[in-house]
């Protein structure tokens, strides 16, 4: 059933991306149509995930033009976790987009309806994909179509972004493509099924482990590959920000888990790649959202927030691989619960916050955390969701948030108190380094949310803002939902995430839900997000009914805030910049530490530079010689053809469908038999 | 059952004694600087009198402002329930653990700050931000001791921790011992008392939010900001000091639980008393450099771990 739906989805996608681009000329009748057709499609994918999670994995192969490369896919429980999160956000964020749209209106809205259909459905076929050939194609369809969607804009501060997006994206690649080629090579085949039973060799098992870390962990945005992330999602459009957070860099961590663990299955797993692994993950928490909370880009400060979240899941995950290593299958459980359980909160709540900032920037048209402040009277309902978000992500119990990195903190102390000297030295790093974070992340988000949301407004613009559309609305209410229910229902979804470590773990590990309880036997801990929210919510109407019941006076909200004696002005109230100089006292050293590490990314750019200098040089020698008789005739043909390309961007993308039309056609006639 | 009773008993005590507690170490204090001192039953007049009064929020401020103080006080409520004091074991078990503790506590912090940037006032905000930048410097060093701890006992629950430090069942009496003089550092930060807080005045300091609040919101506050108190001690008691406390539930083990209890409760509150008269206010600035020494004590700890001594 997962893989009908599957393929259903899929061609409602490509169905949905032409439509979109076709119906241009109309801009409503655009944004309806992809809108309708790709959250049908996210739906049917959705069902797919949750299927495969739920009953079994399917596989089906497909056949393809190329003889060498047939398509097969496989929906496994891992698979289908990624099918869930990436289409429940793109569920989200299509009903989202369907008003948000308005405010790129004029500019191109059926394109960014286009790519972000190609996108959807690339990420879709990459985690479903058994295929060395297919993965690359589809890893670079998703990362051109995002591409695209964040230079959409085209101001030069989406431009720049996007370049350095483009140039990490390919970097990473370039890593993954070497990898896969040394295990293609070694196996004989371009198969995943092939690679999972050949025995690599630690060597080689443990350079391809290392090139696919670096390649995936580029996507993910782990520090220090992380420099394009937060100047790429923010520049496009909020609900594609959701999107490239909550989802496609979760395609890292999928990469890094499925290659460990699947495609090196008979390879092994050494201790320290696990170790490296949660090393990486404490640096990216910590540095991430440092830099967060200083950041006065609403969109900026998510996206560092995004970092930080993967820093997280890495923990986890890795905490997960030194289990695999040290043969104690109950760490490993617990590691990849934690992990693939913090993935899922962090695309609910991330794609919820990015959603609400987008609902910000529709009725202000602003970014700048520093123009906002007293939103929460105009927008209620977008500020109790954003509140909601930033409860979830700061970890605070019960919501979804706290309970992954109660996990994640649970597998790191068993891991600790299994292992050896060194284990537990990284560990003790890891466990001090989580908790800085969630600290940061508290006075991250007071900023965020209060700074944007209470207080007086601060400029014209927050003063003159309006609650956004019913769609809008509906999608953050949903997710917000989501987060909520998450939390509180982790005892019933803990076990599925369970279920799905399971799928590609040896040994049976630890049962860590009985009732309304969630257990780490090893460590004999027990937390019940339920009964807290229970106990909260009751304690919580006693205490406002006594308070109510004992209070004789009136109550009143007229007074301006105390100013020592002096007349209250505007200037006064917190500032984000207060914030900043507060904590700029305190931790110095790290953000200097920050211009350090982002002059790296600026070293990547003039490294890819300058290879493009050197390439052309060596070009020209030959040039000289061979080519130019050949060039000038290509430019005498460029020169007739320019009535055929009239440098529309429209233009282009036509003949790319087109392209896919006579490739879909001669797919269909010369392999007719295939289950299309 | 029986542990929810427990927990529920926990909760009206703590409630009750709240006030008595902050009383009788305003009038400690006093004592000791040959002041007269208010009576020790102040801080109950005082809330009773809040009560009559009218509750003023700021024209800017928003539902946040109205429902933190409720909430603060909510959740001590609910710490209450998980944390042992007359009894060994936890009363609810699902409520001890001290990652939880460590989160729950993070909960109200989170409104304590949001209400202080709500209400628009400049001295409540830098309150807020720091008492925000003082959960950044203090949970590490918390974090780290009981990790140490957790590695000596085997658990992250607060109630078999201090079973097993109590029953002398931990090999590592050096790195425990050290963690808990870091733990009990950082808790003292945590009660914002002299050097790095003064309750009483400057609303600069972490008690700024409460410069907008009055009547029964600050009634609240106040009878909150004692209850954190409390139970940060009893946190510290239950781990590292948990001798006399009752391991089964009969009732003379209880009463002489509670005896312990008691006594241990106005020992620290006691000592906190002798250093908040004998230290002047340290600059803020300097917070980081003294939680930076603490973290010290914490890393020595694991150091003495690692070393198994």
């Amino acid at each position: 059933m997962s893989m009908t739906f599957f393929l259903v989805s899929a061609g409602l996608f490509v169905v949905g991306a032409l439509l979109a681009l076709l119906t241009g000329r109309s801009e409503k009748l655009s944004r309806t149509l992809s809108s309708i057709f790709g959250a049908a499609a996210s739906l049917f994918a959705l069902i797919a995930g949750g299927n495969a999670i739920i009953f079994c994995s399917e596989s089906l192969t497909l056949a393809t033009p190329f003889a060498f490369a047939p398509l097969p896919l496989l929906i496994n429980p891992l698979t289908g976790l990624l099918l869930v999160v990436i289409n429940l956000l793109a569920l989200a964020a299509w009903t989202f987009g369907f008003s948000y749209l308005r405010e790129y209106s004029g500019r191109e809205v059926s394109v960014i309806g286009f790519f972000m259909s190609l996108f959807i459905v690339a990420m879709n076929l990459l985690v479903a994909v058994d295929n060395v050939f297919w993965f690359l194609v589809f890893f670079e369809i998703m990362s051109l179509c995002s591409y695209f969607l964040v230079v959409v804009k085209q101001d030069e501060m989406s431009v720049k972004a996007g370049f350095l997006y483009l140039v990490m994206a390919h970097i990473g690649f370039l890593l993954i493509m070497i990898a896969f080629f040394i295990m293609s090579s070694a196996a004989g085949s371009f198969d995943f099924a092939v690679f999972r039973i050949t025995d690599f060799g630690p060597q080689t098992a443990s350079v391809v482990f290392l090139l696919t870390f670096i390649g995936f962990g580029i996507k993910a945005g782990m520090v220090p590959f992380h420099t394009w992330l937060p100047k790429a999602h923010p520049a496009a459009p909020s609900q594609v920000s959701a999107l490239m957070s909550g989802a496609m860099i979760k395609i890292g961590i999928f990469g890094i888990v499925k290659v460990g663990l699947d495609l090196l299955a008979s390879s092994g797993c050494e201790l320290w790649w696990g170790l490296l692994i949660v090393l990486f993950g404490a640096v990216s928490a910590v540095f991430g959202i440092i830099y967060a909370l200083t950041e006065r880009d609403i969109k900026s400060l998510l996206a560092y927030s995004s970092i930080e979240n993967i820093g997280i899941i890495l923990l986890g995950v890795g905490t997960g691989f030194v289990g695999v290593a040290l043969h104690l299958p109950s760490l490993a459980g617990l590691g990849f619960l934690a992990g693939l359980f913090h993935l899922l909160n962090h695309a609910v709540f991330k794609g919820l916050l990015f959603m609400g900032a987008g609902s910000v920037i529709f009725s202000t048209h602003t970014r700048d955390i520093e123009k906002l402040g007293g939103l929460i009277k105009v927008m209620p309902l977008t500020a109790v969701c954003f509140l909601c978000g930033s409860l979830a992500v700061a970890a605070l119990p019960p919501l979804n948030g706290f309970v992954s990195e109660w996990f994640t903190y649970q597998a790191m102390f068993t891991a600790a108190f299994e292992g050896a000297l060194m284990v537990r030295v990284v560990f003790a790093l890891a466990a001090v380094a989580l908790v800085v974070t969630g600290a940061l992340a508290l006075a991250t988000f007071v900023k965020a949310f209060g700074l944007s949301f209470l207080g007086a407004p601060r400029t014209r613009e927050a003063h003159e803002a309006r609650e956004v559309p019913f769609t809008m609305k509906l999608a953050k209410v949903v997710l917000a939902a989501f987060c909520v229910g998450l939390g509180l229902g982790a005892p019933l979804v803990v076990p599925y995430i369970q279920s799905i470590s399971a799928s590609f773990l040896a040994g049976s590990p630890d049962l860590l839900q009985i009732g309304r309880y969630l257990f780490n036997p090893e460590l004999y801990a027990v937390i019940s997000p339920p009964m807290i929210a229970l106990l909260l919510i009751s304690l919580g109407a006693i205490v406002a009914s006594v308070a109510l019941l004992l209070h004789r006076g009136n109550v009143a909200s007229n007074r301006d805030p105390w100013a020592c004696g002096y007349l209250h002005e505007t200037e006064m109230p917190m500032r984000p910049s207060s914030f900043a100089g507060q904590m700029n006292t305190f931790f110095k050293p790290l953000f200097t530490l920050r211009s350090t590490i982002t002059a790296q990314s600026d070293k990547f750019i003039s490294l890819f530079n300058s290879s493009v200098r050197g390439a052309k040089k060596a070009e020209d020698f030959s040039d000289r010689y061979v080519v130019d008789s050949v060039s000038s005739f290509v430019k005498w043909l460029a020169l007739k053809s320019k009535g055929i390309e009239g440098g529309n961007f429209r233009v282009y993308l036509l003949y790319i469908v087109v392209a896919l039309l006579v490739l879909l056609i001669l797919a269909i006639t010369f392999k007719g038999g295939g289950p299309l | 059952m029986i542990g929810t009773l427990i927990g529920f008993a926990q909760i009206l005590l703590l409630a009750l004694a709240a006030p008595l507690v902050s009383g009788a170490t305003r009038w400690m204090r006093a004592k000791m600087q040959t002041r007269k001192g208010p009576p020790i039953l102040q801080d109950y007049y005082d809330i009773i009198k809040l009560f009559k009064r009218e509750d003023i929020h700021t024209k800017e401020s928003s539902l946040i402002h109205r429902i933190m103080p409720a909430l603060f006080t909510t959740t001590l409520l609910l710490l209450a329930m998980g944390i042992p004091t007359l009894t060994r074991g936890c009363p609810l078990p699902f409520m001890g653990d001290f990652i939880l503790i460590i989160y729950l506590l993070a909960l109200p912090r989170f409104f304590f700050a949001l209400s202080a940037v709500d209400s628009g006032s400049s001295y409540a905000g830098i309150g807020g931000i720091r008492e925000l930048i003082i959960g950044i410097l203090c949970e590490p060093v918390m974090l780290l001791a009981l990790f140490v701890t957790m590695l000596a006992t085997g658990t992250t629950n607060i109630g078999f921790m201090g079973d097993a430090i109590a029953s002398g069942a931990v090999v590592n009496p050096i790195a425990v011992t050290l963690a808990g003089i870091a733990f009990a550092c950082a808790c003292y930060i945590e009660l914002g008392k002299l050097p790095y807080d003064l309750a009483e005045a400057e609303q600069e300091l972490q008690e700024g939010p409460l410069s907008e609040y009055s009547g029964p919101s600050l009634a609240l506050l106040k009878m909150s900001l004692s209850m954190k108190q409390i139970i940060i001690v009893s946190w510290l008691i239950a781990i590292f000091l948990p001798f006399g406390s009752a391991v089964e539930l009969t009732l003379p083990a209880l009463a002489l639980g509670l005896v312990f209890y008691l006594l241990k409760v106005f020992a620290i509150f006691f000592i906190c008393t002798i250093i908040e008269n004998v230290v002047s206010r340290v600059r803020y600035k300097l917070l980081g450099h003294q939680t930076g020494v603490v973290f010290g004590i914490a890393a020595f700890a694991f150091v003495f771990f690692l070393l198994g001594m």
